[in-house]
């Protein structure tokens, strides 16, 4: 939600590497909302899924983009 | 960690050619708050998969409807929310099981303004979707929906179909009952 985020760590991150989170790292979590984000951001999307999607919406006609392509952007 | 859940984190892969374009988009911008919302709404990783695709391919279906009253995020997710509480409802319905009383809850000991102390990462997701799972179904939507920076209170109470001081007054509840349960299995 719209609050401060803070994640609070034991040791300095790791910032050369790239690595947000070192998996022997103890780390801290002020509330639920901050460890569910935390979760949501090491969980990959399996790119399987948009290629099945290109596929299943081949079979249906466009959308009319004229309409929302107005919206686009919201 | 100051990062929303989703922000054209998820590209695209490079066979993936969409059209039309703004669908791609559209996919790529959100994707992943739809497949977390899935996976720890439904805890199974297959199941989140095919409830990603069927969400987006309805959106594809239905953007003509779109009338922009809602954010595009808001409209995915109540396409996802309806698609995951049906699957939910028949897999309950063949199984018979139903989430433990909410008053049960009402008495979860652990303190949810105690931080989450973290020391091993790597079955985190394993311990939090155990958590989530004993949790009736109502808190864990509202906990996941949260979570996700971009929505307020007024918009998970949209989504819920509740009053935004009805979320605040539950999210209390479910809190509590998410730490007692999260906590149990350090």
């Amino acid at each position: 939600m719209k609050q401060q985020n803070e994640f609070n760590s034991e040791h300095e991150h790791q910032h050369d590497t790239g690595q947000r989170l070192n998996q022997n790292t103890a780390q801290e979590f002020a509330t639920v909302e901050e460890l569910l984000r935390h979760d949501a951001s090491q969980t990959s999307v399996p790119t399987g899924i948009a290629t099945r999607l290109q596929k299943s919406s081949a079979e249906f006609p466009r959308p009319n983009r004229s309409w929302w392509q107005r919206l686009f952007g919201q | 960690m100051n990062e929303p859940m989703a922000d054209r984190e998820c590209p695209l892969p490079a066979q993936v050619d969409w059209e039309p374009p703004e669908f791609a988009n559209l996919y790529a911008e959100h994707s992943r708050a739809i497949f977390y919302l899935s996976l720890r709404f439904l805890g199974d990783p297959q199941k989140a998969e095919d409830a990603t695709h069927d969400v987006f391919l309805k959106a594809f279906k239905k953007m003509d409807q779109f009338r922009g009253e809602a954010s595009w995020r808001t409209w995915l997710y109540r396409i996802a929310i309806n698609h995951c509480r049906n699957l939910q409802q028949s897999w309950n319905e063949r199984h018979m099981f139903s989430n433990a009383d909410e008053a049960i809850w009402e008495n979860a000991v652990a303190q949810s303004d105690s931080p989450f102390r973290i020391l091993e990462t790597k079955e985190l997701g394993e311990r939090i979707q155990k958590a989530l799972d004993v949790l009736p179904d109502e808190y864990r939507l509202l906990l996941l929906l949260i979570a996700d920076e971009q929505l307020s209170y007024e918009e998970v109470g949209t989504l819920t179909e509740q009053s935004a001081d009805a979320v605040r007054g539950k999210l209390h509840r479910a809190r509590k009952a998410f730490a007692a349960q999260f906590k149990k299995s350090e």
